[in-house]
């Protein structure tokens, strides 16, 4: 397969709108627009914290990853990565992962031609490693630190309510090594943090599917109830719990995985669709796609904490950093809208740093931490 | 979770050939590691036939050499289909090749740490051979051996599974060499009268053939040409007739043919400048003289014939635009409206989900009357029905990510063009191409299928059929309807046509009905165009490539021009059952996208190699671009393009004397071929 050449895009620090673009070579260096609030918010970054962070950001609608990183100069793209074979065909790069070295990342081409393929890189140099093609609609996606091995659903998005899957890839030469029917409509999926078990959803069959990922075989499946539509699962906490989202019902079900029982259940804002957790486990962080919005739920109390109003429509995706202080915002926008990535303080539910991106951005991925 | 302990051994399936005996396998490990395990797989290495089964053994050690109970060992294959593994360790094998089987036991699972070690993990090669060659056999034996030619045998092998092989040597051995003696390639040389055995040998299979070589009774050779003077890209027929002492035909006689000539004085370094067929087909790339020889044995004929240049090229003149210069600009159609008038719709990429409905009627004086904005980032393609009452355009990237196509009313476009409906069920993936044929609308799927949805009623579309290809890794990319046949572009699998009602097999838009299907090796294949030649009333297919092997593009604004590559294939599919290809026309450094043909002529859009006009009168055989064929070209640029001078030509349709095209980078044009007022410039052929 013969890829785009990387487009590189890098912001300057300091340097928030006015879009300067420099050629070298066939490498373009510039500084990326920041909307208005990006700019002002960027303007106002705090400086209770001296770390730097970084996570890439999928534009599913131009075909970009970003790398961006929030520090003291707040939110900025430091580099856009083209992905996909086709600049007149558009190749929907949908999830992120990153491998539990820190060494590379990992996005699914969700579109394709119709079958979609999970393409690997190198952090840092952006450098493309190789791919392989899955099933339709490849879309969230996680690597096994135990095992090195990465799990993706294929959402399968195309057509016919119709049982789908999930591939298992080893992704030191990037080959599917087995390819598990999970139901309809797989999506969201996440591993246990030893590796033994990988957690997903289907969307179209209202229930919670926990695979063997050692042996490859769906081990349980949990009915969320009759016409409940799941979009995500939490990666299971210390305490056994997960944390499952009935999108169309506005509701949070937390899961109790001993006794695979739904144990509490949060009325939340419209559409919750991501999750994810601090490190902790004490704080679930959710989009709300339907809501536009983003929500703070202190899981001891089952309360929501703290609920905040996006900068633009169609929340995606939500990463929190292992820290616990900050969760990473992918927005969609509509049609030419730019996508954005805003960042929020999690203890105060405070948007604190906002960047647009590439159109329709969606999966994110947290890469590292620095100082 | 799978267990393995020192004592627990599984028993081989099936019976194997182990090339080495059971031996601990080395393992991948760095140091450094908190506890250092070793897995050990037995056998290290194996060999099984298609077919045979072996249960792998593993045993997990600690550092001190101990077994470690109870540890969790994961087996699996990089070519599952090729090779299977169970997580029990039983191998299977299916397809003959080198594979590689790995057991893996996971880190610590209470390591809990963001960067935990590698983990323990070892490779097992797997060989399974490939199958013994079971049968030779001769294919296609010429009715008759004369002494004096040179006759080629051809065989087939075929291996214990059935398969054809082509990958295995094949010998051949005559029994009398004073009769017929024979080549490695498997030409016989034809020396005396009498009967030879010819044996063809792969591996321990032969197959053997009698051949009985009689007296040549060819006295004569004659070769005769269709016509003496020619064009450039101008089919002539060569007639090789062998005859005997009484002059009557002979019947079988081999004939070769080849051809040698010289390119007009002018032409340098013309390189290959004809070829000529087996079946006598000739055609030149450039003018000049050329002798095709004849030969039979010891007899040969010459015959010359002269070529002259084709020229007809024409100059472009551009007559109006519609520009779009803050958005990229997909593909368009042109229709004669309900009123009279002549209008344009036009679809949009990667922005607002716009498509643009303009007044064309004065091509000099272009008019945008209507926008339609729908939920979507991209608005890939527009078709308008034959009564220009209804316009079909196609959705991806809808915020709701629902897709499909929306309906438009384009009856009275200076009135307004009111949404009809929209149909998005099961079509979410996102629609990249439709098609509209006799109230029916012909709609892409997400690549994966094309769907019939009826628009009888325009306001309530519903789906009445679908066709979707059955091979592995199929994708489906355009379709287009003529006559009552689908023809379906499917890259790899090349294009499909399909009786949806004027195929003569049964087939309708509710039940489409396969008619055929023809795929070449590049795999590009990415829009078709169905066309009979007016000039021969032959049936050809056009079909497209996209492709982009060079890279470095940005597609945003101010981004880079992008190169493609690729080519239009013609096909002759004058019977379903026997397509094949007889012509290219392909541009250096540039790649095709989309086609219209009309009249003879071929209109094709060639990305940043612009608009292309070809002249595809006559038979059709070999390199057009390289016969002079090319009427005209056209690369439009604008330097405030949405790519700045970035030429990327999408499609082009000819109306009423104009050719209209649409542009990526800049919007909708329209040209016209401008009056002869001299010779034309020839690509390769100097003035």
């Amino acid at each position: 397969m013969v890829l785009k050449e990387s487009g590189v895009r890098r912001q300057e620090a300091g340097e928030a709108g006015g879009l300067r673009r420099l050629l070298l070579g066939r490498t373009i260096v510039a500084a990326v627009a920041v909307g208005a609030l990006g700019a002002a918010l960027t303007a106002a970054a705090p400086d209770r914290h001296s770390r730097c962070y970084y996570v890439y950001v999928a534009a599913e609608s131009d075909d970009e990853v970003s790398l961006v990183r929030y520090g003291r100069n707040g939110a900025e793209v430091i580099k856009t990565i083209s992905v996909g074979s086709f600049p007149a065909e558009v190749e929907g790069p949908h999830g992120l992962a990153i491998g539990p070295d820190g060494g590379y990342w990992y996005v699914s081409i969700a579109h394709g031609f119709p079958y979609g393929s999970v393409h690997k890189y190198e952090t840092g140099t952006d450098t493309w490693v190789g791919d392989v093609t899955l099933g339709l609609f490849p879309a969230t996606l996680d690597v096994a630190s135990s095992t090195g091995l990465l799990y993706a659903v294929n959402f399968n998005l195309h057509g016919p309510l119709e049982p789908s899957s999930i591939s298992v890839v080893e992704v030191e030469t990037m080959t599917e090594v087995a390819r598990v029917e999970a139901g309809i409509r797989p999506h969201g999926g996440r591993l246990s943090p030893d590796g033994s078990f990988f957690y997903s959803v289907n969307m179209m069959d209202f229930e919670l599917v926990e695979l063997d990922a050692l042996g490859f075989e769906v081990r349980r499946r949990l009915s969320l109830g009759d016409g409940v539509r799941p979009t995500w699962v939490s990666q299971p906490t210390a305490d056994g719990k997960v944390y499952v989202t009935g999108n169309n019902v506005a509701k949070i079900f937390e899961v109790d995985l001993e006794s695979w029982q739904v144990e509490r259940t949060f009325e939340t804002g419209p559409g919750p669709y991501n999750l994810d957790l601090t490190t902790d486990g004490s704080t679930l962080v959710a989009t709300y796609k339907g809501g536009d919005s983003v929500g703070f739920w202190d899981l001891e109390s089952g309360r929501e904490r703290g609920r905040t109003d996006t900068s633009r429509t169609i929340p995606h995706g939500v990463v929190v950093t292992p820290d616990g202080e900050y969760a990473f915002v992918t927005l969609e926008g509509v049609g030419a809208e730019p996508g954005t990535v805003e960042v929020y303080h999690v203890p105060t539910g405070e948007r604190v740093g906002a960047v647009d991106v590439g159109k329709q951005a969606g999966g994110i991925a947290f890469w590292k931490m620095e100082g | 979770m799978t267990s393995f302990r020192s004592a627990l051994v599984w028993v081989a399936g099936a019976a194997v050939s182990l090339s080495v005996a059971q031996v601990a396998a080395e393992t991948q490990q760095p140091a450094g590691q908190a506890e250092q395990l070793t897995v050990e797989v037995s056998p290290r290495r194996l060999t099984l036939g298609v077919g045979e089964k072996l249960t792998l053994v593993a045993t997990v050690r600690d550092a001190d050499g101990a077994v470690v109970d109870d540890a969790t060992v994961v087996f699996f294959s990089r070519a599952r289909r090729s090779v299977g593994v169970t997580r029990q360790g039983e191998v299977e094998a299916f397809r003959p090749g080198e594979f590689t089987l790995i057991a893996l036991v996971p880190e610590d699972p209470d390591d809990q740490s963001r960067r935990p070690d590698a983990r323990v993990r070892v490779e097992v090669p797997v060989t399974v051979p490939k199958p013994l060659v079971e049968r030779v056999s001769f294919t296609q034996l010429p009715p008759k051996f004369y002494v004096g030619t040179r006759p080629q045998l051809a065989v087939e092998v075929f291996d214990t599974l059935g398969e054809t092989r082509t990958d295995v040597a094949v010998s051949f051995s005559t029994s009398a060499a004073r009769v017929a003696d024979v080549d490695r390639f498997g030409f016989l040389t034809l020396l005396e009268p009498g009967t030879v055995e010819i044996v063809a040998s792969a591996e321990d299979a032969a197959d053997t053939v009698s051949v009985e070589v009689e007296s040549n009774p060819v006295t004569s050779l004659e070769l005769q040409a269709s016509v003496a003077t020619a064009r450039t890209g101008e089919v002539v027929r060569f007639t090789a007739i062998a005859k005997d002492a009484r002059g009557l035909a002979v019947r079988g006689v081999p004939v070769q043919l080849a051809v040698g000539g010289q390119t007009s004085p002018e032409i340098i370094a013309a390189g290959a400048a004809a070829q000529i067929a087996d079946d006598g087909r000739f055609v030149a790339e450039r003018s000049g003289i050329y002798t095709v020889v004849a030969s039979s044995g010891s007899h040969s004929a010459a015959r010359t014939v002269s070529i002259e240049r084709r020229d007809v090229r024409r100059e472009v003149e551009v007559v109006g635009r519609g520009k779009v210069l803050d958005r990229h600009t997909s593909d368009l159609w042109i229709w004669e409206g309900t009123d009279g008038r002549d209008y344009a719709i036009t679809g949009t990429w990667g922005a607002d989900g716009h498509s643009y409905i303009w007044d064309v009627t004065d091509p000099a004086n272009i008019e945008k009357l209507q926008e339609v904005k729908v939920d979507a980032r991209t608005v890939n393609d527009v078709k308008v029905s034959e009564d220009g009452d209804i316009a079909v355009i196609s959705r991806e990237g809808a915020s709701d990510r629902k897709n499909g196509i929306v309906v438009l009313g384009v009856g009275n476009p200076r009135e307004g063009v009111p949404v009809l409906s929209e149909f998005t069920d099961q079509l979410t993936g996102g629609v990249h191409n439709v098609f509209i044929s006799e109230d029916h609308v012909f709609a892409l799927s997400a690549g994966r299928r094309y769907d019939v949805i009826s628009i009888e009623d325009p306001s309530k579309p519903q789906r009445v059929g679908r066709f979707e290809l059955d091979t592995p890794a199929h994708s489906v990319h355009d379709v287009w309807i003529s006559d009552g046949v689908a023809f379906s572009s499917n890259w790899t699998d090349g294009v499909v046509a399909t009786d949806v009602g004027g195929g003569g097999r049964g087939g309708t838009p509710e039940q489409p009905v396969e008619l055929g299907r023809y795929a070449y090796p590049n795999g590009w294949n990415h829009a078709a165009f169905p066309y009979r030649s007016q000039s021969t009333g032959t049936f050809y297919l056009f079909a497209g490539d996209e492709s982009f092997p060079y890279g470095g593009y940005d597609s945003k604004a101010g981004g880079a021009p992008s190169r493609a590559a690729g080519w239009i294939h013609v096909i002759d599919w004058s019977d379903w059952d026997n397509p094949h290809e007889v012509a290219r026309y392909q541009v250096p450094e540039a790649g095709s996208h989309n086609l219209w043909v009309e009249d003879d002529v071929l209109y094709v859009a060639f990305y940043n190699g612009g608009l292309r006009v070809v002249d595809i009168s006559g038979e059709l055989m070999g390199d057009l671009y390289k016969q002079g064929r090319e009427i005209a070209m056209f690369v439009p640029a604008d330097p405030d393009g949405f790519i700045a001078n970035a030429p990327f030509v999408w499609g082009p349709q000819p109306f009423k004397g104009h050719i209209f095209f649409s542009d990526w980078n800049t919007g909708l044009w329209a040209v016209k071929l401008k009056e002869r007022t001299g010779p034309g410039r020839i690509v390769g052929e100097p003035q």
